[in-house]
């Protein structure tokens, strides 16, 4: 998987449309408990995992993975400090500074975390 | 759901999917890759649509509620983690994921509940009014 195909692309990004399309169209119509659940499926990650089989198998896989699980525990982390400072950002300036501030926010935490661990 | 939020929905988690692939093809450091595989797509185009239908007070809670879920998708990374470093398996570590997931997100779930009862409540006695002496 070192070079990149446009058919690859378009599958992953039918895929990862796709996965958190359907997930927040599961939550609306399980509604109440699972729905509310349901609205916080990991789509993007399992995609991002699911279409590693795409290109890879055996040991490949298995560190072409390890190395996507360890980005995005970083980036969940990173999710995490993002949502609440979007809570907190959006009444204070307004909801598109504070999306804005908070997004990229999470963009920055995790690439220091991510280039610190491998310093 | 509306078809705009849905669309939005689509265009953000597949632009994420297709960013970590791409960044994961082209730069030496394959954790670069995994970052964006969390980019929280749901989250922002959730906080996006509330604050367009009802401001940003409420686009504020939304992204509020967002935290507890995110903590269950966080769980779910690290078990996929711990299983596929240990056990070399990599469906199992993928179901293993997906059911560590839905237990933290019950919890949290549970835990939010909890949380916006307890506010609630706190909110009912403050309004009442003081005894008198």
């Amino acid at each position: 998987m070192n070079t990149l195909s446009m058919s690859g692309i378009i599958i992953r990004f039918v895929l990862g449309g796709g996965a958190v399309a359907g997930s927040s169209i599961v939550a609306g119509r399980l509604g109440g408990k699972f729905g509310g659940i349901f609205a916080s499926f990991p789509a993007v990650f399992l995609a991002a995992l699911l279409t590693l089989r795409l290109g890879s198998y055996g040991q490949t896989l298995l560190n072409q993975s390890l190395s996507l699980s360890k980005g995005a525990l970083v980036g969940m982390i990173a999710d995490i400090v993002c949502a609440v400072m979007a809570g907190y950002l959006c009444t204070r300036l307004g909801w598109r500074q504070g999306l804005t501030y908070s997004v990229g926010t999470w963009l920055a935490l995790s690439c220091v975390a991510v280039a610190v661990t491998h310093a | 759901m509306d078809k705009k939020g849905l669309l939005l929905r689509f265009l953000f988690g597949g632009g994420a999917v297709v960013v970590s692939y791409v960044v994961s093809v082209l730069l030496p450091w394959k954790e670069f890759g995994g970052i964006f595989a969390a980019f929280p797509a749901v989250m922002v185009v959730s906080v996006m649509m509330m604050a367009l239908r009802d401001g940003s007070e409420k686009a504020a809670q939304t992204a509020q509620g967002a935290v507890f879920g995110m903590i269950g998708c966080a769980v779910s990374v690290l078990v996929v983690l711990l299983s596929i470093r240990y056990s070399h398996n990599w469906w199992l570590s993928v179901v293993l994921g997906l059911v560590a997931w839905y237990l933290t997100a019950v919890f949290t779930y549970r835990l939010s509940r909890a949380h916006r009862s307890g506010v609630t409540t706190r909110a009912r006695h403050s309004r009442l009014p003081l005894p008198r002496h």
